[in-house]
């Protein structure tokens, strides 16, 4: 068979796309096929990241596997259902190549709608494997898919596969290893309203976009059902011609009264019920609940799915406070240890200072949330790989609703309790812009494990030792973090009717099957999810903290003056001192004004800054040395300056601030602008400044 | 359910709990609608409306699928009569 030009096989190794619908089990397969460690889930779209990994053919060549996020259809409704149509278009040349090859992975027990997707590849005119896979779902399900009938209409190989047992992994691999993959027979009548129209855009796009004819034939098509395209950042825009035409055409249409998409999406999926019919054999089909349904049963219901979710989450807080105990000590000792051996090894001077006081420190700040964070992604895996994040949507879906957004906003803002960072990495699953916009917006006051270490110190500021009862530490602790919940829910509900109007989302979502999850597989999601964590801890906020301790340490003057009047005339005293006529009304002086600065870092840093300005001798594992400090520290006319308001405004404004720079890089990422991350800092430090300033004002008034 | 009502449609939202439905029309925006019918739901599907007054689960083709009460309001089926009223 001579094959046109474009897939003709390349000097090069062929370079593999994997495919699939979300939970088709396509991360497994992927896992097992590259060894390369990276996460596996049930939520829908969990593969966010673009994956690429190398597999070795059965004669030991290296093979290129890009491991494209689920997709449902070509035509995307998410950024990373955008990301797998671009790549497989060839739009994204900047940073992917085209794959040349494509693996399709579709779950068995959901044949027909699983190859929905796989019949727009199959436009694409390229070679492609087809995966069957969770064959053991078929069969106990009573199901017969005659495999070498769906080789012989498809035209290409069809291999039955068990991604989680291993089973089929051979024959893709040999599959894979052919240099004469066959392209698909591929035949289906784009109806007659509409053939006209992908006839003008297909040469248009080979004329003015540069497309080869066959990717133009399937972008033609698609183009039609991207109704309301979402463009990705990287990727190439469609020449002015071809929008052109696209557009006159939905005109006619729509004067026509033509539905054009849903003429073609039932075109495709009469194809598809023509085929799976021939194919699937339903005779023996069982239609008796299965364990899923028998589980949903009760985790779905409407009371016993509040009580199985408020369980689980109570679960999930109490592993985090207590089991990360222990380890938290024991980086926080270790840290202290390496600054103790580098301060002992290296003469005194500055550069000493920078590596101590500034990388170790601040990174050991940092690094020191590592096992909470570790833990909130365990849980978080394992809710995943067995499927009940989805029904964990299901449940809050209500709740958002109240303020306009659906259940899909509910893991973000979950994971956001640990840190805002992997809460906003997690939006890329919502579909709606809009919703997303506002999730991102309001996640920063979800109270974050950074803030903790404030809110402790503060407490105990607040009721020195012996003063007011375990309940009412533990009451301060639970206000805080219920008044930033609170916040994210009603600046939703307020971004939802003003800046970001929108309908009501219409969440429709697929609840994947329960499965029993793989310890491993869980694991290996949590240490790739914490290597990012740490890289970043290497990077953004290595940079940030030796900048920090630039500012406190510059410029120097005199020899003789202790840490804390160094610091009081530093650059970052002189900003203390600068910013402390606006925290003045506040209750706050410049020197709580320097924490608030240096907490740009990370919030936690407040401690550490404290101690530093107040003159404490740094000793991590007692913070009663900085509550004496604290305690005695005074206004220049005498009265004291932490008195419980005070304490108590502080907490406050740190629940509502946006204080992190590394929050801002990551929305900035996210958004593609500084325009909302610089409005996130606006109206976040605006609203605690009022909220803190009426508080103090009342306070004072009423004599606290 | 009376023979009466047989005929009639009804929102996916107001179909009664264990019913199952035929879905005849599709409403709202053209992107919802496409992707209602991307993923098997669009007409002519067979639905079970399994629980639900506010996000509303069901089955479609094996699959379960929830919807929020505003998506549901926009897909309108037909009853039908199922051996298993409760399943």
């Amino acid at each position: 068979m001579s094959l046109p030009a474009h897939v003709k096989p390349p000097t090069r190794a062929p370079i593999y796309a994997f495919v699939g619908n979300p939970n088709c089990g396509k991360s497994t397969l992927f896992n097992a096929l590259t060894g390369l460690k990276q996460k596996v889930g049930n939520y829908p779209g969990v593969t966010v990241e673009r994956k690429v990994g190398t597999a070795y053919s059965q004669h030991g060549q290296p093979v290129t596997v890009i491991d494209l996020p689920g997709a449902y259809s070509l035509a995307a409704r998410s950024p990373d259902e955008a990301v797998t149509r671009d790549v497989l278009l060839g739009r994204r040349t900047g940073d992917t190549q085209m794959p040349d090859r494509i693996v399709c992975i579709v779950d068995g027990s959901n044949l027909e709608r699983n190859l929905y997707l796989v019949h727009q590849i199959l436009d694409l005119g390229r070679p492609v494997i087809l995966v069957v896979n969770m064959m053991d779902l078929v069969e106990s399900a009573g199901l017969k898919i005659r495999i070498d009938r769906l080789e012989k209409e498809l035209g290409i190989p069809v291999i039955p596969a068990q991604a989680s047992s291993g089973k089929g992994h051979i024959e893709l691999k040999l599959a894979m290893s052919r240099t004469d993959l066959p392209l698909p027979k591929h035949r289906w009548d784009v109806p007659a309203a509409i053939s006209r129209s992908v006839a003008e855009l297909q040469a248009s796009l080979q004329d003015n976009d540069g497309k080869p004819p066959l990717i133009a034939r399937a972008e033609a098509l698609l183009l039609l059902t991207d109704q309301d395209p979402v463009r990705v950042a990287g990727s190439q825009p469609l020449s002015e011609r071809t929008t052109g035409i696209l557009d006159h055409w939905k005109r006619q249409w729509q004067e026509e009264g033509t539905d054009w998409s849903g003429t073609l999406v039932a075109a495709r999926y009469d194809a598809i019920g023509q085929l799976v019919q021939e194919t699937v054999d339903t005779s023996a089909h069982l239609t008796d609940q299965n364990t899923s349904d028998k589980i949903d049963a009760v985790v779905t219901h409407g009371l016993w799915g509040w009580v199985t979710l408020g369980a689980i989450m109570t679960a999930l807080f109490l592993s985090i406070f207590t089991l990360a105990e222990h380890p938290m000590n024991w980086i926080d000792a270790g840290t202290v240890a390496l600054a103790d051996g580098v301060k002992e090894l290296m003469t005194p001077g500055d550069l000493r200072d920078l590596i101590t006081d500034g990388v170790i420190a601040g990174v050991g700040g940092v690094i020191i949330f590592l096992p909470q964070i570790l833990i909130l992604f365990f849980f978080i895996g394992l809710l995943e790989s067995t499927g009940y994040m989805a029904r964990a949507a299901f449940i809050m879906d209500r709740l958002m609703g109240r303020v306009g957004l659906n259940g899909k906003s509910f893991i973000p803002l979950l994971s956001s309790y640990a840190c805002a960072i992997p809460g906003i990495m997690a939006t890329r699953t919502i579909e709606d812009p809009k919703d997303r916009l506002v999730t991102i917006l309001v996640a920063p006051f979800m109270s974050c494990s950074a803030r903790l270490p404030v809110y402790l110190l503060m407490i105990a500021a607040l009721l020195p030792p012996g003063e007011g009862s375990l309940l009412t530490r533990v009451g301060l602790m639970v206000l805080m973090y219920t008044l930033g919940t609170i916040g994210a829910f009603a600046f939703a509900w307020l971004f939802k009717r003003t800046l970001l109007r929108g309908e009501p989302p219409l969440m429709i979502m697929e609840l994947p099957p329960y499965r029993v999850p793989r310890v491993k597989d869980v694991v290996l999601q949590m240490a790739e999810r914490a290597g990012v964590f740490l890289r970043r801890a290497g990077t953004i906020i290595l940079a940030i903290s030796i900048v920090l301790w630039g500012l406190t340490t510059y410029p120097k003057s005199g020899y003789d003056i202790s840490p804390g009047e160094q610091v009081a005339q530093s650059y970052a005293g002189q900003a203390g001192k600068l910013i402390e006529p606006v925290i003045k009304p506040l209750g706050f002086n410049w020197e709580i004004g320097i924490g608030l600065i240096s907490s740009f870092a990370a919030r936690e840093v407040f401690v550490s800054a404290t101690s530093v300005v107040f003159n404490v001798e740094e000793d991590e594992e007692d913070t009663a040395p900085l509550l004496q400090a604290l305690r005695q520290a005074t206004w220049p006319d005498g009265r004291p300056l932490f008195t419980p308001l005070v304490c108590f405004t502080l907490m406050i404004f740190y629940v509502f601030a946006m204080q992190c720079v590394s929050t801002l890089a990551v929305v900035k990422r996210e958004t593609n602008s500084w325009r909302w991350p610089l409005f996130q800092v606006g109206y976040q430090t605006g609203f605690a400044w009022l909220i803190c300033l009426i508080i103090y004002q009342t306070g004072t008034a009423l004599g606290f | 359910m009376s023979l009466s009502s047989q005929n009639a449609l009804l929102p996916l939202c107001q179909l009664p709990a264990g019913a199952l439905g035929l879905v005849i029309e599709l409403q709202g925006e053209g992107t919802f609608r496409q992707r209602v019918r991307e993923l098997g739901f669009g007409e002519s599907a067979e639905v079970k409306k399994i629980s639900g007054r506010s996000t509303i689960l069901c089955q479609v083709n094996g699959t379960r699928i929830a919807l929020s009460h505003e998506a549901a309001r926009r897909i309108l089926v037909r009853p039908q009569f199922s051996p298993l009223a409760q399943g």
